[in-house]
């Protein structure tokens, strides 16, 4: 099978996000072909370079999305004026009153349908308006195609023009109606650069063209790539997304008038909306993604849970000896950042002082970026006035309880090391995504306390305590308990352990990749026509017994709701033989 | 859970009493023993994750109640209030009040109280099924009628030391040159003449390498260049030569002085050298003012109207400046004013440069090389209608030179290029897109 790997900012860059993960996709699924097309973000990341690949990578295809030289492609009158309605169609849907794919932006609450219906995109009105947008987005790509770029037009006058023309139009959001002359200038700008994937010239018979399954490894502009090779070709899309890119981008939105904001916003929405309803199938990577992709309008027969995969192996050594902890030493491990809020874990270690008189507290980790470092400064300082150094006896010297070390040194060679060194690990941060040192601290089978934010409950499951964040008294409380408990700490312990391998390992990861890549295509084999050396279609090239007249799969069979093994559907898997790589069409 | 969801619709409620029958028994045991109510909502919840394994029934205990019937009777009064309350989504749109007011849909909200850590869970406190519809209601009740900030005021491009010294270096090379050139005699004054042209060209291309000058885009390589360099030239020393061909000259290479039979114009390209520091700074005050126009403007029209006197104005400017020089020019090198082409040939180069500078560099490059063809155009004329049968081809520029004098051919063909660069400049540079804000280099 080949596969079109869709990365923005992503795999095969050193400074990728989510390499880790595509590399051991990849390397995972040896038996399969991958073609990696890869946005890069920055001129940086260019530099930089990639990760060496694995020989089944076939081809890498790179685009910048950063700000590059531009193409000089001059359109055509009716050119233009196809443009121009296509952009113009597209802001209309942007500046629209419905703005958002919850289509509850204006007026109170009651028009926003309650998210329990969970399904497709509330409200009558969103329907036609989702259509625009994609009509306007794939005529834009068709004229792309046509013209060989549209860079130039999308950053030339008629594109701002267009853009005020839709947002002064009637029924505009009241943010949009507000835009001016700067604001209008930083959309357009923006949406050359999100748009850019329009004019790439991937989508022939011998680019993506050629694979049988686009994989976007994560929303927003890598989408993009994967909607149009559908759009033109017919290949299906999955969507993994492991954070919701929507999300990340109302998170890291710069500060911005409110009229940009809106519009960019919309657009986000849109685009994820878009690709929700075109992808075959869309993976969360945990229950919180997956909540906002449903509310995105995503269907939720679509959505699956893959959790991400952890390498279990340097952990296997401490999780099989669980007498190794010290039984006073709570641990910490993490990125310090504010975010992480250890003043609130030392305030609760104070707590936990008052009654265990003899614990220590070890907090392991290296700062994130100057904010980090400065948090640190301030957690040292704190530490050391809440706890005065203490010593064995009159003649030894003193050391603080609470100590702050990194992986690496000469005491902590790995981090399973600093899991190992401690009884109870403990979380407390007040935001939290996938928390990977709670997964790490399950997999050496260590007793946990955690804070309830993002996905800690759904990691946990029911294999270690639970307190709500901010709260230093519940978690001195939680600390405690386990503490005294030696008993309750192992079985915990273990179940933790169990847990973890059986939920978050590598192989767990791509198997469920594995097993949708063969569902996917079982269900929408793409047929192509395979052309001989002179360029004819060649006929026969199928075997008869390749077309059953019977369906393989049925489409709406429900899809194991929470990353079901892939390979405990076995109908999918024979299903696959009929689309071998078509030679000819290279 | 389909009925819960009814119920947790979010509104504004429409009386201070009870929601509903839980929240009834909530608000009596808040406002009489006054248990934190949060141990009601939170005995409710359906998903706990402790009580997954049943061995491990203490854990529960941890979370919620414990710490609450712990609290001592200052700590609880001081959260009673918060909590309490009898619309606890007030308080908490106080608290996010900021959020709330900048956010443009309620996922913004919604994401942004998730960055504060507030989960489902804490979503049910306040009468939701989850974050989201908690975050609807926020976006519905927040007020958004104050009007944002005023837009700052963009950063001006700053005047750096480095151009202004740089604009400031082919004037002063160029008066070298000329002096240079008037001082010494014979094959020294060749020598002079030429490394004098060599040094103003290396200025010249050092000065508009940066600052307001330079070109927008550094990739495409000059195309202006040679037909610059010819429109200097000729203004140095095309018209000598066009009266003495005229005339049935020319009888020697030029002499380098203002009274030979080849006579050289060296005012204009001084005093176009000398113009390079004003252009400058007037295409720096264009900029500057044009991206405050920018910024103050409601739309594009506006936009254009605002722009449109400010280019005129410093068209102006630069005019004025140029002509001030050109008389200084004039009177220190006690040469013929030949002001008009001068005059012309300035404020061609000047739009073709400003043009550039902002984006635009097809049509200087067409309109600069067809004023170089039609300048060379009228010299060979002049010398093919020396061969037989061709005499007709130089009345047009024997009429020309003999009504208005050998000044006329440039002023002519710099004057209609101008002009139609500066009809160009009115539609392009009036654009927004042509003063969009540089990208940030990343």
């Amino acid at each position: 099978m080949r596969i079109g790997l869709l990365t923005e900012g992503g795999y095969p860059y050193v400074s990728g996000d989510a390499r880790l993960w595509c590399d051991r996709l990849v390397r995972g699924l040896g038996q399969h072909e991958f073609d990696v097309y890869a946005l890069s973000r920055s001129q940086r990341q260019e530099d930089e370079g990639w990760i060496p690949l694995p020989p089944n990578v076939r081809r890498v295809r790179t685009a910048p999305l950063w700000p590059a030289e531009d193409d000089d492609v001059v359109l055509g009158r009716r050119a233009r004026r196809r443009f121009t309605e296509c952009f113009g169609e597209l802001a209309a849907v942007l500046c629209g009153a419905s703005g958002g794919p919850s289509a509850s932006g204006s007026g109170p609450v009651s028009g926003g349908g309650p998210v329990s219906g969970g399904g497709p995109v509330s409200g009558g009105t969103s329907i036609p308006e989702a259509d625009r947008f994609a009509n306007a987005l794939y005529g834009l790509a068709e004229l792309a195609r046509e013209e060989g770029g549209l860079s130039g037009a999308l950053r030339s006058e008629a594109a701002v023009r267009t853009l005020e023309r839709a947002c002064r139009a009637p029924g505009a959001q009241r943010a949009a109606r507000e835009a001016r002359v700067p604001d209008l200038l930083t959309v357009a700008a923006y949406l050359e650069r999100a748009l850019r994937p329009l004019s790439l010239d991937w989508y022939e018979d011998n680019g993506l063209g050629a694979v049988d399954l686009c994989h976007a490894a994560s929303g927003g502009p890598a989408v993009l790539p994967g909607l149009l090779a559908r759009h033109f070709t017919g290949v299906p899309l999955l969507v993994t997304e492991y954070g919701v890119r929507l999300r990340t981008h109302y998170l890291t939105a710069p500060e911005a008038p409110p009229a940009v904001r809106s519009l960019l916003a919309a657009f986000h929405g849109r685009l994820a909306a878009e690709a929700y309803a075109r992808a075959e199938t869309v993976t969360a990577g945990n229950t919180h993604a997956r909540r906002w992709q449903e509310r995105c309008g995503a269907d939720r027969e679509k959505l699956r849970t893959v959790y991400p995969g952890m390498d279990a192996r340097p952990f296997a050594e401490v999780g099989e000896s669980p007498e190794c902890a010290d039984p006073d030493t709570l641990v910490w491990v993490g990125r310090v950042e504010p975010a992480k809020d250890l003043v609130s874990l030392l305030h609760a270690f104070a707590e936990v002082r008052k009654r265990q008189p003899r614990t220590r507290l070890r907090i392991v980790g290296a700062p994130a970026g100057a904010e980090g470092a400065a948090y640190l400064g301030h957690c040292r300082t704190l530490a050391a006035q809440l706890f005065p150094d203490e010593a064995d006896g009159p003649h030894t010297a003193g050391d603080n309880p609470v100590s702050f070390e990194e992986i690496g040194g000469p005491d902590l060679p790995a981090a399973a090391d600093a899991y190992a060194s401690g009884a109870v690990t403990v979380l407390s941060s007040v935001v939290e995504g996938f928390p990977i040192s709670l997964v790490e601290a399950m997999l050496c089978g260590r007793a946990t306390v955690s804070t309830d934010v993002g996905a800690v409950v759904e990691v946990i499951g029911g294999t270690g305590l639970v307190v709500p964040p901010r709260n230093p008294r519940a978690l001195a409380e939680a600390c405690v308990t386990l503490l005294r408990d030696p008993e309750r700490r192992e079985r915990l312990g273990a179940a933790a352990r169990a847990r973890a391998l059986e939920l978050f390992t590598v192989e767990q990861n791509i198997e469920a990749f594995h097993g949708i890549y063969l569902e996917i295509v079982s269900r929408t084999p793409i047929r192509r026509v395979v052309l001989d050396e002179a360029g004819e279609p060649l006929p026969f090239a199928y075997p008869a017994e390749a077309h059953v007249p019977v369906r393989w799969a049925d489409p709406a069979t429900r899809l194991v709701a929470r990353g079901g093994p892939g390979w405990a559907t076995d109908g999918p898997v024979r299903a696959a033989t009929p689309v071998p790589a078509p030679e000819g069409a290279r | 859970m389909n009925d819960l969801g009814e119920r947790d619709r979010p509104g504004t409620p429409t009386s201070p009493g009870a929601w509903d029958a839980r929240s009834e028994r909530t608000l009596n045991t808040a406002s009489t023993t006054s248990p934190a109510p949060e141990t009601a909502t939170d005995s409710e919840q359906p998903a706990k994750p402790e009580t997954a394994t049943s061995s491990e029934p203490p854990a529960e205990t941890v979370t919620g109640r414990t710490p609450s019937t712990r609290e001592t009777g200052t700590d609880r009064k001081a959260a009673a209030p918060r909590r309490g309350a009898a619309d606890p989504v007030k308080a908490l749109m106080h608290r996010h009040r900021e959020l709330c007011e900048r956010a443009v849909d309620p996922l913004e909200i919604a994401a942004g109280l998730e960055a504060h850590g507030i989960t489902d869970r804490t979503a049910a406190r306040f009468r939701h099924r989850d974050v989201f519809s908690l975050a609807e209601e926020m976006y519905a009740r927040a007020s958004r009628d104050g009007d944002g900030p005023p837009p700052a005021a963009p950063a001006a491009p700053r005047a750096c030391a480095d151009w202004a010294l740089l604009t400031l270096l082919p004037g002063a090379l160029c008066a070298a040159a000329v002096a240079a050139v008037h001082l010494t005699h014979g094959r020294s004054r060749l020598f002079a003449a030429a490394a004098g042209a060599l040094a103003v060209a290396l200025a010249l291309h050092a000065a508009l390498r940066r600052g307001p000058l330079s070109a927008a885009d550094r990739t495409t390589p000059g195309r202006t260049t040679t037909w610059t360099a010819w429109l200097i030239g000729y203004s140095l020393l095309g018209n000598g030569l066009l009266d003495s061909a005229v005339a049935g000259g020319p009888d020697g290479l030029p002499t380098g002085t203002a009274d030979g039979p080849w006579p050289l114009t060296a005012a204009p390209v001084l005093a176009l050298a000398l113009a390079c520091a004003p252009a400058a700074w007037i295409a720096h005050l264009f900029t500057g003012r044009a991206r405050r126009r920018l910024a103050a403007s409601r739309g594009l029209d506006d936009f254009a109207a605002a722009v449109r006197p400010l280019l005129l104005g410093a068209f102006a400017l630069f005019l004025g400046t140029l002509a001030a020089l050109l008389v200084l020019c004039t009177a220190a090198l006690d040469e013929p004013a030949a002001y008009a082409e001068a005059l012309t040939l300035g404020a061609l180069l000047f739009l073709a440069r400003l043009l550039t500078t902002h984006g635009f560099s097809y049509a200087p490059a067409v309109v600069l090389t067809a004023t170089a063809t039609v300048q060379a155009a009228a010299l060979a004329t002049v010398f093919a209608a020396r061969l037989p049968g061709c005499g007709l081809l130089a009345t047009p520029v024997d009429i020309l030179v003999t009504t208005w004098g050998a000044g006329s051919v440039p002023t002519l063909a710099c004057g209609a290029a101008a002009l139609a660069l500066l009809i160009h400049a009115t539609r392009k540079l009036t654009r927004a897109s042509a003063h969009a804000p540089p990208e940030p280099a990343r």
